[in-house]
């Protein structure tokens, strides 16, 4: 099986991620516990793409609405979420931006908190402060991810889990 | 002596008498500065014992070495420095900051506008009906003006370039890319595969959960069972 071959089997992975991701961030206060005593706030903020998975027509939403009505409306339509901008804060401090997609999780508009090294004075300072930046967030996203997916693959996702975004999906309705 | 345009405020986009587009969204540094969008691969292999000679002649031989004045091509790509997207030299091996190897992917295009080609190939196409007396000119002499015509075009047209900055971790085989486009990702691997003799290998949601469950020894099957759940409270696939 080729690797387009196998993302197209598989798409299922990273679409149900970016709901549970918006589901946790909803219920949780966005707080998420990966470990390494980091403390890490997830807020879907912003724009966010669903697709219909059967039609494959798309449907962009702005954000502007705090409570994202019509998205979470979309949701109980059955679409899904194919592109999600993310704020990701570590430690209550270091606060990034981005926009994250289900099929390839590359990060697109991706912001750093602000670097202190200057690139006129130490373009190198700047490049390993940059590039620690960026490392750090794929590693802590990859850490939420791999969280998701050991839920997702366990018997606590069947019993536990999946009733309650269900239950976060159908209460949709009412915001 | 060719002078610099008044115009220009941005000291290094003159050039060898050339005045460069550059995008700066593109960007110089563009992972390094500001926003930026980019994709992630997984490098196939490990590097060499004595990698840094090896890389430093063959980054050197893919380069970016921009247009030829012979040349009507439409595209020009090669690595320059990440710092300075005008050097295209290495010999200080600036590419190595242990343990990053890191290169900007520069693309340079430029294009004849339809518009402008048409009424040039019109123009030509009248300079001969008088010269040699016709009436109508056959289909593939019009064609092969049009070709001549658009040759001599494109090098009169100012190249339009953009840089995507690679940051490859040796230590951990992690690869970041600057940019999200089908065909410059294309382009990209392409480029890196000759250089380095490794293949990139994209990363995606399932190749992440696999990694990672095989290296805590777990078995991966469990990922190929997962489908998808609708709403209504079943699991498609399920049972």
């Amino acid at each position: 099986m080729d690797v387009l071959e196998k993302i197209e089997k598989t798409e299922a992975i990273g679409k149900d991620f970016l709901i549970w991701l918006w589901f946790r961030s909803e219920t949780r206060n966005g707080i998420l516990d990966i470990g390494d005593d980091l403390h890490v706030d997830i807020l879907i903020d912003g724009k966010m793409t669903l697709e219909n998975d059967e039609t494959r027509d798309t449907v962009t939403y702005s954000g502007n609405n705090p409570l994202m009505k019509e998205a979470r409306l979309a949701l109980l339509e059955n679409k899904k979420i194919t592109k999600s901008a993310i704020k990701l804060i570590i430690n209550e401090d270091d606060e990034y931006t981005f926009r994250l997609d289900s099929t390839w999780m590359n990060f697109r508009l991706f912001k750093t908190p602000r670097v202190i090294q200057d690139f006129k004075d130490d373009p190198e300072g700047l490049f390993y402060e940059k590039a620690g930046l960026i490392e750090k967030a794929i590693t802590i996203m990859d850490s939420v991810f791999m969280y998701f997916i050991r839920l997702r693959i366990s018997p606590e996702w069947e019993r536990d889990e999946l009733p309650a975004l269900i239950t976060w999906i159908k209460s949709g309705k009412n915001i | 002596m060719t002078r610099k345009p008044p115009f220009s405020n941005i000291p290094d986009t003159w050039i060898n008498g050339q005045f460069l587009y550059i995008n700066l969204n593109g960007g110089i540094m563009g992972l390094l500065r500001g926003s930026a969008s980019f994709s992630r691969y997984f490098v196939n292999g490990i590097p060499p014992e004595n990698y840094l000679d090896e890389y430093t002649n063959n980054i050197t031989r893919y380069c970016f070495r921009g247009f030829d004045e012979s040349s009507d091509a439409e595209r020009s790509i090669g690595w320059v420095s990440v710092m300075n997207i005008f050097d295209a030299a290495f010999e200080q091996r600036q590419f190595h900051m242990h343990p990053y190897l890191s290169l900007s992917f520069r693309v340079d295009t430029r294009s004849v506008p339809g518009n402008a080609l048409k009424q040039h190939c019109l123009e030509a196409e009248h300079k001969i009906k008088i010269m040699e007396r016709l009436d109508y000119i056959p289909k593939e002499r019009r064609k092969e003006l049009k070709d001549f015509t658009l040759n001599q075009l494109i090098k009169r047209a100012i190249p339009r370039t953009n840089t995507y900055d690679m940051i490859w971790n040796v230590e951990t085989s992690m690869l970041i890319f600057g940019s999200t486009a089908n065909r410059i990702c294309d382009e990209f691997t392409e480029l890196f595969y000759k250089t380095f003799d490794l293949k990139l290998f994209p990363v995606f949601p399932y190749s992440i959960a696999a990694m990672n469950l095989e290296r805590e020894g777990i078995d991966t099957g469990a990922l190929d069972s997962i489908r998808t759940f609708n709403f209504t409270g079943d699991t498609d696939g399920r049972p």
